[in-house]
Formats: structure tokens, sequence, C-alpha cells
């Protein structure tokens, strides 16, 4: 049911998930998902409230551990080619591989520096320089660098609604993980800080594979690659975003995308 | 909110006149008489603002219960000031201040001969040891065999004292207490240091002991000699220490003899003074109800009786030129026993003795110097002196704040220094909450952050219940228990590294302590983990999508963003334990006096009194309105002063660093 559209690529897919049924307790969440996160594009994850696509991001890093009795019941998710449930996956590793952005934005109360270094902290480099330099790359990649490296050391929270979450995701790719999750990241901001967000989201795409969930229709266009449309837990359709958009394979979809269905 | 509410009830009355005012001939808008038309009103207030009144009001309540409090409190305790300080210029009027110029420093002659004395004490051991020990065991043993004979003993006495007697009966009693006493002498452990000789011989002696022969059996009399020699040998070896304390103990009669007189005339007059004062007052007294009085026959009567009632003024300058005259005697004096407490001094042998004695001997040889400049020191300030100086009100307030001594009901002078109850409550404090906190807080770090559901369910309520226990229970289970506890510990030989060990008092501000740490536990521990429980979940979902462990998130996210609660719960606990009275006053020792800081560490083993025992001790004791009656209030003050101040603190470090409320 759903298109393979990255089976020509060259570099393999960063993330796969493969058949994969996820649920939380008796409740299943996701069925028979199936997925390939292409290397270095934008993925957008759309589709009404409540159809899984926080789920389905979550599972790539395996935040859904979190809540007791939620699992994934068939089929398995890949990164790098790893399946990432194996026995001998490090979980603090995987999350260093696979960053991750908020819907609402969520800075410790801590300096704008300690909030970016603290991915490198926790994973044991003490070196001053090369947390100096970590710092003012990620914070350079987040657009965030010229204003704000004469207070570097000031509160996170003093920050306005953007630029907290943009310093999250500093944060999130100054361990230069593999892949960045996003869920929703701009619902909580302003139209401004949306536009901010949404740039910095193709330079991203330059170093990092994103994969962004949106509920909102018209950012999945202007920012992402690929497509992928949930509906009650299932992948209705996959596909690049122009395709998708323009000419949707599946009723469901075309559907949704009209807006004729809540 | 006591104000706001005060303005609502006027502008209520405001209100209710403007709508009695309502029928005026000129017309209102119709849509305002409609609108006010449909408004049910009760005494002019409409329903709404009733309650919020009612509600304004029970709030304030509590503000006008603490307004009261303090207004009350400072009413009891600020006469206090005015009263201490007529006090205190009475104890400079009679003299009393000048003899304690003298006496106070000379008190550490007391203190420094009981050293010397310990010191003599143990060097004679050193030699006499043995020789005490066999005689005091000789004559315990005696006493053993003497008490499990004690039946036919006595019945043999009864018998021997009975008219007339009954040669037969006393055979066979003796026959009797013969058999006892053998058998008893036998059973006897003797110790090693008797020889088998000794022991067969005293055997002997004891078997045959009865009840008319009062002299000692001959083996005890040769041990008392022994003793006797040995103590003499151990004088002689040790002659020029003995002498030495000796001659330092004596050094002060003089000068006391000296001043003793001086102090018995001192305290005569102070009596006087006291008494024409009380008697002053209620002619006062009688003076202004005669002024006030309107019936000139009352007024007549009164005046009258205020007149007779004229006493003879103390003539204080005449009692003090008494004292004061004799202040070269007294320099005289002084001077004398410096010389001879320094040349004693001077002769005090170097090494004298063995370990603890030489340590004290030397400790002594150095303050003795010491103790002589203090005293003429002391003795120049006498010249400086002036009875008639008047004691201003800062004296006072610093007499209060900064005396250290709280001396009650005292024969010769009260003093009310409030360091002492200060420093003991200060320190059972700081000995609390260095206890309760890391325990509670790492309590909750568990509790809220690793703990099951079902420990937690069973954690929570179990510390929660320490607060329903009465703390005179804690107090209880202080004395009966914990006491004993440090104690026993005290006393274990691989213990005595710890500083204090072993303790002398079973009842000390450690004790106390440990108690208010109990009772604290339960206020930190709910507070700081109401304070964990606060920290946003988003917080942790960063750290964890950023691979951080269980560990690094609890320390390095969920606490530093907990941190000011954390803080506000220890000072909360702080209060509470500052606060409580019952505890500190069963097992906190009650000695007032500023403890021996000198001891280091070891001091939280020593008794103190606090600030709160000492109100709950004394004021049920004291004569309402005295001058200890308004001490107890300024204590009371200042511990009010000393909560509020804490649990301000609290409020102001929750509120400075509240980022997930930003
Ligand atoms: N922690 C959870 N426990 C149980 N059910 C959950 C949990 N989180 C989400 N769900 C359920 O899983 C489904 C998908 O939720 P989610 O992935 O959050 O949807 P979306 O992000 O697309 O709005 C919903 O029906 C939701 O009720
Ligand atoms: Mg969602």
């Amino acid at each position: 049911m759903s298109a393979d559209p990255t089976a020509q690529s060259t570099p393999p897919p960063v993330v796969q998930v493969r058949d994969m049924d996820f649920c939380y307790g008796a409740s299943q969440a996701l069925f028979d998902i199936s997925l390939k996160v292409k290397y270095h594009r934008v993925t957008a994850l759309i589709g009404p409230s409540g159809c899984g696509k926080s789920t389905l991001l979550r599972c790539i890093n395996r935040m859904n551990d979190r809540v007791p009795s939620a699992r994934v019941t068939k089929g398995e998710v890949l990164v790098k080619g790893k399946n990432i449930h194996d026995a001998d996956v490090d979980l603090t590793q995987l999350r260093k591989q696979v960053g991750m952005v908020f819907q609402k934005s969520n800075p410790f109360p801590k300096s704008i520096y300690e909030n970016v270094a603290y991915g490198l902290r926790i994973h044991g480099e003490k070196n001053k320089s090369v947390l100096d330099e970590a710092v003012e790359r990620s914070l350079t990649h987040a657009a965030l660098w010229e204003e704000l490296k004469d207070r570097l050391h000031a509160n996170a929270l003093a920050l306005s609604g953007g630029q907290q979450q943009r310093l999250c995701i500093a944060r999130a790719i100054a361990t230069v993980p593999d892949v960045l999750l996003m869920d929703e990241p701009c619902s909580a901001l302003d139209p401004i800080s949306t536009l901010k967000i949404e740039e910095l989201m193709h330079q991203l795409a330059h170093e990092f594979t994103v994969v962004i969930v949106t509920h909102n229709m018209q950012q999945a266009v202007r920012v992402s690659d690929y497509t992928a449309f949930l509906h009650l837990g299932k992948l209705i359709e996959f596909a690049p975003t122009e395709e998708l958009f323009t000419n949707p394979r599946e009723k469901l979809t075309e559907a949704y995308l009209r807006g004729t269905f809540s | 909110m006591f104000s706001t509410a005060g303005f609502c009830l006027i502008s209520g009355e405001q209100a209710s006149r403007r709508m009695n005012s309502l029928p005026t001939p000129s017309r209102p808008p119709l849509r305002s008489v409609l609108l006010r038309s449909r408004k049910r009103t009760i005494l002019g207030l409409d329903p709404q603002k009733l309650i919020k009144y009612f509600f304004g009001s029970n709030a304030s309540v509590a503000i006008i219960v603490l307004v009261l409090i303090m207004v009350f409190l400072l009413r009891e305790g600020i006469d206090f000031l005015p009263t201490y300080q007529r006090e205190l210029q009475t104890y400079r009027r009679a003299g009393l201040e000048f003899c304690d110029i003298i006496d106070k420093p000379l008190q550490r002659n007391q203190a420094l001969s009981s050293s010397l004395r310990q010191a003599v004490g143990a060097s004679l051991e050193t030699l006499s040891k043995q020789a005490r020990d066999r005689r005091d065991a000789a004559f315990l043993l005696k006493r053993q065999v003497e008490d499990k004979s004690a039946r036919p003993r006595e019945s043999l006495r009864q018998a021997l004292e009975k008219t007339p007697p009954a040669p037969d009966q006393i055979e066979v009693l003796r026959a009797e207490l013969a058999v006892a006493s053998t058998a008893a002498a036998k059973a006897l452990k003797y110790p090693a240091f008797f020889s088998a000789a000794e022991v067969e011989q005293m055997q002997r002696e004891f078997s045959a002991l009865t009840p008319e022969v009062t002299d000692l059996p001959p083996l005890l009399l040769i041990l008392v000699e022994e003793f006797t020699v040995k103590d003499r040998e151990a004088r002689t070896q040790f002659a020029e220490l003995v002498t030495a304390q000796e001659e330092f103990e004596e050094a002060a009669e003089p000068l006391q003899e000296v001043l003793d007189e001086l102090k018995a005339k001192a305290l005569e007059t102070k009596e006087k003074a006291v008494e024409f004062e009380v008697l002053e007052i209620n002619r006062q007294r009688l003076l202004e109800a005669a002024a006030t009085e309107t019936d000139p026959k009352e007024k007549a009567s009164l005046t009258k009786e205020a007149e007779e009632s004229v006493s003879e003024a103390v003539n204080l300058e005449e009692s003090i030129k008494e004292i004061t005259g004799r202040t070269a005697e007294l320099r005289e004096q002084v001077e004398k026993y410096a010389v001879v407490i320094e040349k004693a001094a001077a002769v005090l042998p170097k090494d004298a003795g063995t370990g603890a004695a030489r340590k004290m001997v030397n400790e002594v040889r150095e303050k003795i110097p010491e103790h002589a400049r203090e005293m003429r020191a002391a003795s120049a300030t006498l010249e400086d002196w002036r009875w008639d100086k008047p004691v201003s009100i800062f004296r006072v307030i610093g007499a209060f704040f900064f005396g250290t001594q709280w001396i009650t009901n005292s024969s010769w002078q009260d003093f009310y220094g409030f360091v002492p109850l200060l420093t003991g409550s200060l320190v059972i404090a700081a000995i609390a909450i260095l206890i309760a906190t890391p325990v509670s807080v790492v309590a909750a770090i568990y509790t809220n952050q690793f703990a099951s559901e079902r420990e937690k369910e069973l954690i929570k309520p179990v510390i929660e219940f320490i607060q329903a226990i009465p703390s005179v229970v804690l107090g209880f289970i202080g004395i009966s228990l914990v006491g004993d506890l440090i104690k026993d510990f005290s006393e274990w030989s691989w213990l005595q590294w710890v500083p204090g060990f072993p303790i002398q008092e079973r009842l000390n501000m450690f004790n106390a302590g440990c108690l208010l740490a109990f009772m604290a536990v339960p206020t930190m521990f709910s507070l700081s983990e109401d304070a964990l429980n606060n920290v946003p979940r988003a917080y942790i979902d960063a750290s964890d999508a950023l691979g951080a462990t269980k560990l690094q998130t609890v320390f390095r996210v969920i606490v530093p963003a907990g941190i000011s609660g954390i803080l506000s719960a220890i000072l909360l606990g702080l209060g509470r334990v500052v606060g409580e009275t019952m505890v500190v006053l069963l097992v906190a020792g009650n000695r007032i006096a500023i403890p021996d800081f000198s001891a280091g560490p070891g001091v939280i083993f020593q008794p103190a009194h606090t600030l709160t025992g000492i109100i709950a001790q004394e004021l049920g004791e004291v004569s309402r309105g005295s001058s200890h009656w308004q001490a107890l209030f300024m204590v009371g003050i200042v511990l009010f002063a000393i909560s509020l101040l804490v649990n301000w603190c609290a409020r102001a470090v929750a509120r400075r660093f509240e980022p997930h409320k930003a």
C-alpha cells in the first residue's frame, strides 16, 4: 500500500522501519509500518491528530521505552543498518546518534553554554576547548551564534520562545547525531520564529538527516523532501513531497489534503 | 489583606448609603434603574460582595492574630530594657560591680587549682596506686563477706544484746555465723595482686569475723599501713608539686577574705536600696492616685498615707565610700596574690609526674602568669570605677544581647545575658540540620526518582507519620534510649578517636540534635520531594533524548532544577528545629553556660540550654512583671524574630530561582 520512492537512491537509508507494529499495552498504535528515511534529506510525517506520528518518531530513538508496557510487537527499526532493539545496542549511544527536538522548547534552567555542552558532557567530554568549539559550531548551525555569543553564560530561560527552540536544536546537534527528530518544533511559535526555523531546516539537511512531524501541511511542503501520511496508525502513503501533494496516489491522502475529513 | 477588608467594609457602607438615597427627584437613566431593581440585597449589600467580605475577613483574622501576638510580646518585653537598666544601676551604685571586678577573674583560681589537684593526684597514683588498690580491694572483699553472712550476724548481734544472755543460743548462732562466713570467704574471687599466702590469711580472718570485734583484721591493717607508707613516699617524691599546689590554693585566701567583707557590705546596701525603691514606687502610686482623686476627703487621706510612707533613703554615697575606701587595701592584696601565684608557678616542677599530670601542670604553668596579669589589670580598673556613673541604655542592650551569663534567682545579682541560650539553640539546630539534610534530601531523591510505586506507598506515609509523634514522647526516647546509646558507644575503645569521647553527660546537644533531626525530616523530606516533583517533565525528556543515564539526569538536571525548593525545605526545617521546645527541654541537658568551644568538635557532647527551653522552664515560676519575666519575653521576641527571618529566607530562596514558572 505504500510506495517506495527511495528504492533507486545510492546511499543506504539512514533509518529503516520494517513491518513494524507498535502497542501501548493492549491498544495498538501503529500497524505494519515500513519506511526508509533518506540520507541528508528532510522527511515529514503528516496526518490527523492521534494518528501515531509522534509514536513513530519516538520509535526511532526508543523514547517509547520510558512508557511501561509500550513495545514493538512486530518488525524492526534499523538505524544505519543496525537493529536498534538488538541486545548489544547501547541506548545512550543510540540517542547520541539520534537527536530529538520537542514540540515545546525545553532548555534546561542553566546557562546557554551549559545547555549546548550538556550532551557532550554526559558523554564524558571534559576538554574545555572541545566544548567551546562544539558550542560555537552548534550555535552557528542553529543561527544563534551572532545573537548570543556575548552572553553565553546568561540563563537560557531568559531567551525568547523562538530562540529557546533554536537553542534546543543547537543542543541536539552538538553531539553530531546522524538523525535529527523534530516533533512539531514550530507549533508553539509565532510566525516569524517559525519562518526562521524552517529556513534552518534547509541548512540542517546539508549536515543531518531530518525527520519532522508537523500538523501543518504548508510547512511540510516548504521544508521537506519526502512526506509520509499516516492515518489511524497506518502509513497510507510515502512519496517525495511534491509528488504526494500534487498527485496523491491514495484516496485517503487526497481527502486529507483537501481537508474533506476531520 | 487586613487593610483590604477594612477598605471593602467602608466602600460597602458607602454603597448602601448610595442605595438608600436612590429615589431622588432627578430621574436616573432607565438602564441603571432596571439593573438595580433586579439586584437582591441584604443589608444593602448584594450577596456577591457579602461572600467576598466573609472570606476576606476570615483571612484577615489570621493577620490580626499575628499582629496581636507581636503587640503582646512587645508590650510585655519592651519594659525589660528600662527595668534591667534600673537593676544594673543598683548593681553599680551598691558596689556589687566593684566587687565583681576582682571576683570574676579570681574565679579562675578555682579552675587552676582543681587542675593542679588532679595533677597531684595523678602523680601520686603512679607510686601508690597498687597499694591503694590492694587496700580498697581488701575492704571490698570484707564487705562482701559481711553482706553474705548478714543474717546470722544480725541474729547473733541481737542475741548478744539480749538481757539476760542465753549462752546456748549464742553458741549455736556463733557456729552458724562461722559456717556462713567461711563459705562466703571461700566463694570470693580474690584479685591477682594478692599472693596465695595473703589470700589464705584473708580467708581465715574473714571466717573469724564476729559482731563483737570492731577492730580491723590484721591483714587489712597491714594493707592500710602499706598504703600510708607509699602515699607518704609519693608525697615526698613529688613534694615540690604538692607544696606548689597547696600554696597556690592558699594564695587566694587573704584576698578572698577582704573581698568577702566588701561583698557583704555591698549586698547589704543593695538590699536596702531595693527596699527603698519598692517603697518609693508605692509612694509615687499613692501620690498619683491622690492627684487624680476628685473626692477631697479621699484625696486628703491618700496624700497623708503617702507622706507617712516616706522612708529614709539609703545613703548610697556613704555606703559606697566604705567600699571604695578600701580600694588601696584590695589592690595591695591583689598584688600580693599575683606575686605569690607567680612564685608558685615558677617553682612548679618542669616535668613533674607522668603523662597526663605533666600535661596538666604544664598547662597550669602557662596559665598562671596570664591569670596574674588579668588580676593586675582588673585591679587597675578599680581606680577608674565610679559608683555614680549612669548605665546607658546601650550598655543594657549590650548586656542582654552580648551578655555571657544568664543567672537568675541569685543572692548576689541576676544577669540576663542572651548568648549562652543563643549558642545552645544554634549549635543544636546546626547539628539537627547537618543530620537531617542529607537524610531527607537523599530519601526525597530516592523516593521521587528511583523508588517503585510500592516503595513510594510505603516510604511516604511512614516518614510523614513521624510528624504525628508527640515531641514529649521523643523526649522520652532521648532520655531513656538515645542518651544511653551514645554513652555506651562513646565508651567503646575503637571509637575513642571521635572528639569528645568518652562523653560525660547523657543529655547533651548532640542527643537533642539527633532527635530534632528526626523531627525535621518529615518537613524537609516532603517539601524536597515536592520540589523534585515540580521539576518539569520536559527537562527529563530533553536529558533522556540526549542519551543521559538515569543518574546523570537526576544529578545534573532534576536536582539542580529543584535546588531552590530543596533549599527552602531545609530552611523551613531549620525554622521547625529552632522553634521546637519539648525535646530540647528534656534532652539538651539544660546547663546555662556557653559551651566550651575549645573542646573542638567534641563540644557537641556538652549540655546546653536553649531559647525555647528557658522560656518553657522558667516562665511558669517567675512572678508576673518582674525583670526575669520581662527578660523571658525578650527572649520570646528574639525567637519570634528568628523564626520570621528563617521563614522569610525560605520564601526568598524559593522565589529567587523559579525557572519553570518564568
Ligand atoms: N504514553 C501513551 N500511552 C498510551 N497511549 C498513548 C501514549 N501516547 C500516545 N498514545 C496513543 O497512541 C496514539 C497515537 O498517539 P500520538 O503518536 O501521540 O499521535 P500524534 O502525534 O499523531 O498526534 C493515540 O491514540 C494516543 O492516544
Ligand atoms: Mg504528536
